[in-house]
């Protein structure tokens, strides 16, 4: 009891077996709660949830992410949260025990109108079909079912024309954590991405 | 115009439709930039090759995801040809000409921009590639949402490209004996049995059977969700559809 708390609103929900601030006792602690999670968890709800601050919840995670290395699992920052995975490299055999599959990948055409959304939205059609020089209507209505992007208003010119924006589903499927870490454009984007992840 | 094809960044990634006729060859989309940006003239590419082509193609394998991409760039061709060939109304007014030398660089700019994202588009298809072999755990839902991440359309859609399958295999079509859905409720649940994680929805149906055996197996399927006895899953919108039986 050496922290005085500060009157936070969330007081009273601090778990009464808080780990303390020792990151491998943290790393232990978020490894339990990424486990069962069935989606990312914010890292202000993990600090939440072992009673500790934001900082310390980053070194708990840091620690885990270590703790994982040469493990089948890795730690990843998604969608504005933290989530357990099955390291790549285990793919195959995974996808054998869950019978999946191979999954169906984004078109062509449709990769590409996702990226005119993706990078300048919010867009209307006729932004996306500017850039492309092609229309897109199939390419929007797929990616809409998909639900990797959503309508997002309208803009407040002649005809109001729908603006779309990318979705939550959208940083998961890529693996982002937020829109900021989308690839830079130009050429070195790739290698760039490649370099990172990982 | 030269046209660097981008490679994929996977050899298994979708590589996109691809046509060869006289005056064109490459993927489809492309002869649809290029006509719509009139880089190409449409009166010279027989249309009806294409839409030959097409139709070979659907009756040797459909992805249905492909082919109705496909259909709907064929019909985009088709309605830029007609508009090509019905007799223009005299131009109203001379077109301005002010603006019209710098048309070439508006339009190299415009290309540059294009390419730009067709960067881009392979910088997300390298992010889609490492995250598809990242599995997480699938979302274990209340028990009342029996449909999880799937809609009734996407469950019909699958159930529909099973049937399409089945005809285009051209299955025995002579039902020697009379298939129950009860049956079909039993084997399915049998086989849930014996894999707790799941079956996919395409393995439900083995490969040479009736459209008849399909139908019911379906109704079957309909009739497990609906007494709560199985689930359905879809981790992501593209990810395979998956079954699996219901906790108790």
């Amino acid at each position: 009891m050496s922290e005085q708390p500060e009157p936070a609103v969330d007081a009273a929900v601090v778990a009464p077996h808080a780990a303390g601030d020792d990151p491998e006792a943290l790393a232990g602690v978020y490894e339990a709660i990424l486990f069962v999670a069935a989606r990312p968890v914010p890292l202000d709800r993990l600090a939440e949830l072992a009673g500790v601050p934001l900082g310390a919840a980053r070194e708990g995670l840091e620690a885990l992410r270590r703790r994982l290395e040469g493990s089948g699992l890795l730690l990843q920052a998604v969608a504005g949260g933290y989530q357990l995975g099955t390291h790549p490299r285990h793919a195959d055999l995974v996808r054998r025990f869950l019978q999946r599959e191979h999954g169906e990948r984004l078109t062509r055409g449709a990769m590409e109108t996702l990226a005119v959304i993706a990078y300048r939205q919010p867009v209307t059609r006729g932004d996306i079909e500017a850039v492309r020089g092609a229309r897109s209507d199939w390419h929007i209505e797929r990616l809409l079912e998909h639900g990797l992007i959503r309508e997002a208003g309208r803009r407040p010119t002649p005809g109001r024309p729908v603006l779309f924006a990318t979705t939550e589903l959208f940083l998961r499927y890529f693996g982002l954590n937020d829109l900021a870490e989308l690839p830079p454009m130009g050429e070195r984007g790739v290698q760039a991405l490649l370099d990172t992840t990982q | 115009m030269s046209e660097p094809r981008a490679p994929d960044a996977s050899p298994r990634g979708p590589a996109g439709y691809a046509v060869k006729v006289p005056g064109f060859e490459g993927p489809l989309d492309l002869l649809v930039t290029l006509a719509h940006q009139g880089k190409i003239d449409l009166a010279t590419i027989p249309l009806a090759d294409l839409a030959r082509e097409f139709l070979d193609r659907t009756k040797r394998a459909l992805d249905l995801n492909e082919a109705t991409e496909a259909l709907w760039m064929l019909a985009a061709l088709v309605e830029m040809k007609a508009k090509l060939l019905l007799p223009k109304p005299p131009p109203a007014e001379p077109a301005p000409e002010v603006g019209a030398s710098d048309l070439p660089e508006r339009l190299e700019e415009q290309l540059g921009e294009y390419r730009a994202f067709k960067e881009a588009a392979a910088a997300l298809r390298a992010l889609e590639e490492y995250q598809t072999r990242v599995f997480v755990r699938t979302p274990q839902a209340e028990p009342e949402l029996l449909l999880e991440g799937v809609t009734a359309d996407d469950l019909f859609r699958a159930f529909h490209a099973v049937l399409t399958r089945a005809r285009t295999a051209r299955a025995a079509e002579v039902a020697d004996e009379p298939v129950r859905v009860a049956d079909r409720r039993a084997a399915i649940l049998d086989a849930l049995r014996r894999s707790p994680g799941g079956v996919e929805f395409a393995r439900l149906f083995p490969g040479r059977v009736t459209v008849v055996f399909i139908v019911v197996t379906f109704l079957a399927l309909l009739d497990l969700i609906k007494d709560r006895q199985v689930r359905v899953q879809q981790a992501s919108p593209l990810a395979p559809i998956v079954v699996v039986a219901a906790q108790p």
